[in-house]
């Protein structure tokens, strides 16, 4: 993309056009910040942390933040959502910085910051809100297109919603050492060449051990002009009992 | 050996040709590669194939031996599942998120991965690179400049380099009243990768 642009660029004839190939997965791997849009910290699906003291967040705050003072943060890593965007601020550019580093360092992929922090925000007409502090996380991962809902998922597994099936496609091994009662197993792999055993006329709800395989393989069934669907979630089995964790 | 080279000479260069931008995807159709004739005296060119799917890795699975790769753009794109095996060359260079070249043979009615490329960014004439150091070096000094974040405004949106804006790759041109009317002032380009 980025060489495309400084193609078109120069094309229109500016005359000092640079890129960096790298981009921004090597600037967060050399350990520099990025930052959220002011749409997405108004309304994304995020974690939004005010690192500053209860006081001062009490005074005024960005919406929807969550306060944990900084001083607090590495006691609350570990119950901070893995899968959510986190997006950080502090009135203090070392506090912000640092706590991006520990979230990052702590496994966190999408960790980023509100540009300017606090001051930042403000000035550039930022809403605020005041009053008592908000100090638990709640938050849903919305599902992405083409995934199941582990509750629709689970409906069809236990034979109550008779609408869909239920695909396997862990490998055999997998398979044999525990699967759900009522699944068709076909390993990922053969997906292409068997999904002749498949209904056309239902859902498919697909499932592995994470959603990977399953999203490649509702891809492909889709394509086919099947009515596939993924569930992303830690799927484990013993015997025929098989737990589903987000 | 030698014969296993002389035989993906053709596979190389082709895709040593094949360059493109940063984790742009596309199609290309089969290459159509001029070898001579057997030696019976005809001077006809025979025509071979070499079919190639280019895009991006969209995901491995190492249990399944599958790559699903983004080919196609717009109403065209699709999700393809290409097999692979123990000798399938260049299978490191299949990761998720990064653009590749797949070079593969029908088998069964299923396609097996032959050789794997990474789909390698060429820069523009008159486009020179910026290193990550090269990037941190121009802003702790305050040079003045004009960050452009290439991608899809919902892969900017969450996560963007300071002081970046945002045009995506296709609004360049519905977008391009962002960049400074002074065409002699400097442009950097990024986007989500090498490839």
């Amino acid at each position: 993309m980025s060489t495309d642009s400084a193609g078109q660029a120069k094309k229109q004839g500016y005359k000092n056009v640079k890129v960096y190939l790298e981009g921004e997965p090597a600037w967060i791997k050399a350990g520099n910040p990025t930052y959220a849009s002011k749409e997405f910290i108004s309304k994304g699906n995020i974690v939004l942390l005010d690192l500053r003291s209860a006081e001062k967040s009490g005074a005024g705050r960005i919406p929807r933040s969550v306060t944990i003072p900084y001083a607090t943060l590495k006691d609350k890593v570990e119950s901070l959502p893995k899968k959510a965007p986190i997006v950080l601020y502090s009135d203090n550019t070392e506090e912000s910085m640092s706590a991006l580093k520990d979230l990052r360092e702590a496994g966190l992929k999408k960790v980023s910051l509100v540009p300017g922090n606090m001051e930042g925000w403000t000035k550039t007409g930022g809403e605020t809100t005041s009053g008592p502090v908000i100090t638990t996380i709640e938050w849903k991962r919305q599902l992405e297109k083409g995934e199941v809902s582990a509750a629709d998922f689970q409906s069809a597994a236990s034979g109550k919603a008779t609408d869909a099936v239920i695909l396997d496609v862990r490998t055999k091994d997998e398979s044999a050492a525990g699967k759900y009662k009522n699944a068709i197993s076909i390993p990922l792999d053969q997906v292409g060449s068997r999904k002749g055993e498949l209904p056309k006329d239902k859902k498919i709800y697909i499932h592995c051990t994470t959603g990977a395989r399953a999203d490649m393989a509702a891809k492909e069934l889709n394509k086919n002009g099947y009515n596939a669907f993924y569930l992303v979630g830690d799927v484990t089995c013993a015997g025929n009992d098989c737990t589903i964790v987000d | 050996m030698r014969k296993t080279l002389i035989k993906f000479i053709p596979f190389l260069i082709m895709t040593s040709l094949l360059t493109a931008g940063c984790a742009t995807t596309g199609t290309t159709p089969p290459k159509l590669i001029p070898q001579h004739g057997s030696g019976s005296g005809n001077r006809s060119i025979a025509l071979a194939e070499v079919p190639v799917y280019m895009g991006n890795v969209a995901d491995v699975s190492n249990k399944a031996k599958v790559i699903a790769i983004e080919v196609g753009k717009g109403a065209e794109a699709k999700t393809i599942l290409v097999k692979f095996d123990d000798k399938t060359q260049g299978i490191e260079h299949a990761v998720a998120g990064h653009a590749s070249i797949i070079n593969y043979e029908m088998r069964g009615g299923e396609p097996w991965a032959t050789v794997v490329k990474p789909k390698l960014a060429k820069l523009p004439d008159g486009v020179t690179e910026l290193k990550t150091a090269d990037l941190k070096a121009m802003q702790d000094k305050g040079e003045k400049f004009t960050l452009v974040d290439s991608r899809p405004a919902k892969r900017f949106a969450p996560s963007n380099l300071p002081g970046a804006i945002n045009i995506p790759v296709d609004e360049f041109k519905d977008q391009i009243n962002k960049l400074p009317a002074n065409k002699d002032e400097l442009l950097v380009f990024y986007c989500g990768g090498p490839t």
